[in-house]
């Protein structure tokens, strides 16, 4: 039993649950570990997804089946990495769960840490944490969720305003980079809401929309055509409460021309950034992140971030679910393609 | 001038030869200013929160792209120059850090020293008459200043009533206080550019 | 603490209420200002407007004055002093050829040491507000006050470098430290009118009027300044925004050391709330304060 090697997959989110079904299915054991108590990672927080609107729940379910049904996975839910050592050709890892410690022996590790949502508290002109009513997208899914478990039963939100680049696209007081999701989540997002409440009236401020992926663009096209999303172009200056109400200031960038909108919702679509965890993980394996926390990729290794060590999904830039799974399944061939080796050595180490 | 609509239409449409162009007036921006025009995403979110955008003619957003196409001439025509209360809201809040207040500064500054126009006559007429002040006496007495500049545009009982108010309160002071070191001002005032004395 | 004090022309005129309670609270905090001998005006916004080398030297030559008093640090009530000041400052320390210019000027070296910082900032920098909380002997409690930034108190904040400038928190805290209660209100840091009250009047009555009709919505019942700008903004012109927008404000406009020296328990008249038009006397008798 001893020489059946051994993955510990970091992170139970798309990309985690995909490595784990992938290493397992080939016949190398698997250690899946979320820091959650259940798995799925952020796509739990979800609300139907792009391009095909389809319920990430089922997504959910089809993989956690898939990994129930494979002896060769350990799931350790509640489970964080508390300490890492090299230890002949792999890693001597701590795990902390409730309290407790425990020490396994992998030989491969694949880290899918997943992201987090910049603070947007940042950008006092907006008001989140200030004025009610100002939510980040992934509260927004939330209240999405509960709308959609409630139909017909909830009120309309009247208008809701998202905001795209809220700490992206920012020297200033963000981040330089472009997030990538958000422009189709977002589209995602107020497409929903005219779903539920076809009365109600959803503006998109943008400086671009970036649909570059398969059937993207013609997502974006049908939440505008055919759900009529008004987009507008323009990055917000100001939410001021009025009357009750979120009284939201802008230039219409091809009008040049000041607009406003009275709004009783606004949604922020903000940076994606990778979690403090991950930070955490990148130092006790001693592999590089760049200058934001994002785990760095090796030249020509897409997947691979150090010795022994891959990672898949946001932990290395945001991406999308569809990406998460692809991104999963290559460290998985990674791991197994190491495993293969005699003697378990890579070839160009 | 306003169309059917009423939307204001914009007096400088015409085609722009973008290759005809060289970036001597970015350049001339960075050196005086110290700003990067190629920063700008082009956003528009000076503009939006613009404390005075509703009565500009040319937004903030505009007047960047309007340098990086190298428009002077609109630049140091438009009424923005002087509807701008240098509120600072604008880089502030810039992704990119521009310091259009700035840019705003220096062109209402070399629109002033090619002598045109301001379409605002009233507010070049205030700031000059309040450097006149600082050129006499190093300070401001803001009631005979506020005096002056309603007699100087015909508006002799403008805010009378509100002088004699604050008058009453103790807020207008009938005397000025003078700096001593006329020297130092003399030095600080020969540098900056000629200008009218005030009579 | 010794502190340079540059009250600048509108305490020196409109806004002697202003500097009186300044004063008067400054003493009472053991601060002691001592005004710097011959200063010249700021220059807001005037020369900055028409002239930047001409801005830059009116501050420097401040700066410089009060390196000669063997002080590090100066003070200015007004935040457009405090914006000219600390610009300046910026711009001695950041553009080396500017510094020269004006070195040659003002006939000294380029004063960089000198430290900026305007009134508020000190007192809850420097003092401290749990400090300051110690001091109150008649709590204001029961005002709902509307705590006022204005554009200029914060902005830019690169230059600033002072609390926050979308949701600035610093006098709502003050405020909360003196009894009273500040309201959440949206129009705390944008602008209302600066300097063209007099030049361009329906500017004011235009963003004047935002700045009132918030703190009305808000449930304030008087606005919280530390601008003689925006306190003579949102008095002097507040009847004509009345008629503008035809609604009755009645708030009056009052300075943050006024409230302070209240809270101390400094009488009204020694803090010159008699001074302004739409007077807080009433409101504050009401409460048995005077």
């Amino acid at each position: 039993m001893s020489t059946v090697k051994t993955a510990l997959v970091i992170g139970a989110g798309p990309a985690g649950m995909e490595a784990a079904v992938k290493i397992g299915g080939a016949g190398y054991r698997v250690i899946l570990a979320d820091r959650a108590d259940s798995l799925g990672g952020t796509l739990r927080q979800l609300c139907s997804s792009f391009p095909r609107w389809e319920d990430p729940a089922d997504l959910i379910a089809y993989k956690t089946e898939q990994i129930n049904k494979c002896p060769l996975i350990t799931i350790k839910t509640k489970t964080t990495v508390v300490a890492a050592e090299k230890n002949g050709n792999g890693y001597l890892v701590t795990l902390g769960s409730d309290g407790l410690t425990s020490e396994i022996q992998a030989d491969a590790v694949i880290i899918a840490t997943g992201f987090e949502l910049f603070d947007a508290s940042v950008y006092g002109e907006y008001g989140y944490g200030s004025f009610d009513n100002v939510v980040n997208s992934l509260e927004f899914e939330a209240l999405l969720k509960e709308w959609q478990e409630n139909q017909g039963k909830t009120a309309s939100p009247g208008t809701v305003a998202f905001f795209k680049c809220v700490g992206s696209r920012d020297r200033a007081k963000g981040l330089p980079y472009c997030s990538r999701i958000c422009c189709m989540y977002t589209a995602k997002q107020a497409g929903l809401v005219k779903e539920l409440f076809p009365d109600s009236k959803c503006y998109v401020f943008y400086m671009d929309y970036r649909a570059a992926g398969r059937e993207y663009e013609e997502f974006v096209r049908s939440v505008i055509e055919q759900r009529h999303v008004r987009y507008v172009r323009g990055r917000p200056a100001k939410v001021l409460p009025e009357d009750g109400r979120l009284l939201i200031r802008a230039e219409d960038t091809l009008m040049g021309m000041p607009v406003e909108i009275a709004a009783d919702m606004v949604v922020l679509a903000a940076a994606i950034v990778p979690g403090p965890g991950t930070r955490q993980i990148a130092r006790l394996f001693q592999i590089k992140s760049d200058e934001y926390g994002f785990i760095d990729y090796n030249r020509n290794e897409p997947a691979k971030a150090g010795d022994r060590v891959f990672f898949a999904g946001a932990c290395g830039f945001a991406v999308e679910t569809l990406g998460a799974i692809q991104q999963g399944a290559a460290a998985a061939a990674e791991v197994i393609a190491l495993f293969n080796q005699p003697n378990g050595e890579e070839k160009n180490a | 001038m306003p169309d059917a609509s009423g939307i204001e239409t914009q007096a400088f449409f015409k085609t722009i030869k973008l290759d005809a162009i060289d970036d001597s007036l970015p350049q001339e921006i960075k050196t005086a200013c110290g700003v990067d025009v190629e920063t700008c995403l082009e956003c528009g979110k000076c503009s939006g929160g613009c404390s005075n955008v509703r009565i500009f003619d040319i937004t903030p957003r505009q007047v960047v792209k309007l340098i990086k196409t190298g428009q002077e001439k609109p630049l140091l025509a438009m009424d923005a120059l002087w509807a701008c209360v240098s509120c600072q809201l604008c880089g502030d809040r810039c992704p990119a850090g521009i310091d259009i207040a700035r840019i705003m500064d220096y062109l209402r500054e070399k629109a002033y020293q090619k002598g045109i126009k301001a379409t605002r006559y009233q507010v070049q007429l205030f700031h000059e008459l309040m450097l006149g002040f600082i050129k006499k006496t190093g300070r401001v007495a803001e009631g005979q200043l506020i005096i002056r500049f309603n007699l100087k545009t015909g508006r002799y009982f403008k805010d009378a009533d509100l002088g004699r108010r604050l008058f009453l309160k103790g807020k207008i002071k009938p005397f000025s206080s003078k700096i001593k070191n006329r020297e130092d001002l003399r030095r600080i005032f020969q540098e900056s550019i000629e200008r009218e004395e005030d009579q | 603490m010794n502190v340079a004090y540059f009250p600048g022309c509108s305490l020196h005129g409109l806004a002697s209420e202003y500097d009186r309670s300044a004063r008067l609270v400054c003493r009472h905090l053991g601060i002691n200002l001592e005004e710097i001998e011959d200063w010249n005006c700021c220059g807001a916004t005037a020369a900055h407007s028409l002239d930047h080398k001409l801005s830059v030297s009116l501050g420097a030559r401040n700066l410089n004055l009060v390196k000669k008093m063997n002080l590090h640090m100066v003070t200015a009530p007004c935040a457009g002093c405090f914006n000219r000041l600390k610009t300046a400052s910026y711009e001695l320390r950041h553009n080396p050829s500017m510094a020269e210019e004006v070195a040659a000027i003002i006939k000294a070296p380029a004063p960089v040491e000198t430290e900026v910082s305007n009134l508020l900032q000190l007192f809850v920098e420097q003092t401290g507000v749990s400090a300051i909380a110690q001091k109150v002997v008649r709590p204001l409690s029961g005002l709902k006050l509307a705590a006022y930034y204005g554009c200029l108190l914060t902005r830019p904040q690169r230059i600033a470098q002072f609390d926050a400038s979308e949701q600035p928190v610093s006098l709502d805290q003050l405020l909360q430290a003196l009894g009273a209660e500040p309201v959440i209100w949206s129009h705390k840091a944008e602008c209302c009118g600066g300097g063209y009250a007099a030049s361009e009047t329906d500017i004011v009555i235009d963003l004047g009027g935002q700045v009132l009709e918030a703190a009305r919505q808000a449930g304030a019942q008087a606005i919280v300044v530390a601008c003689p700008m925006c306190q003579a903004n949102l008095d002097t012109r507040q009847k004509a925004i009345e008629v503008n927008r035809g609604q009755k404000y009645n708030l009056p406009i009052i300075y943050f050391t006024q409230l302070m020296g209240l809270a101390f328990g400094y009488s009204l008249r020694q803090l010159g709330f008699n001074q302004q038009l739409n007077s807080a006397v009433t409101l504050l008798k009401q409460r048995g304060w005077g």
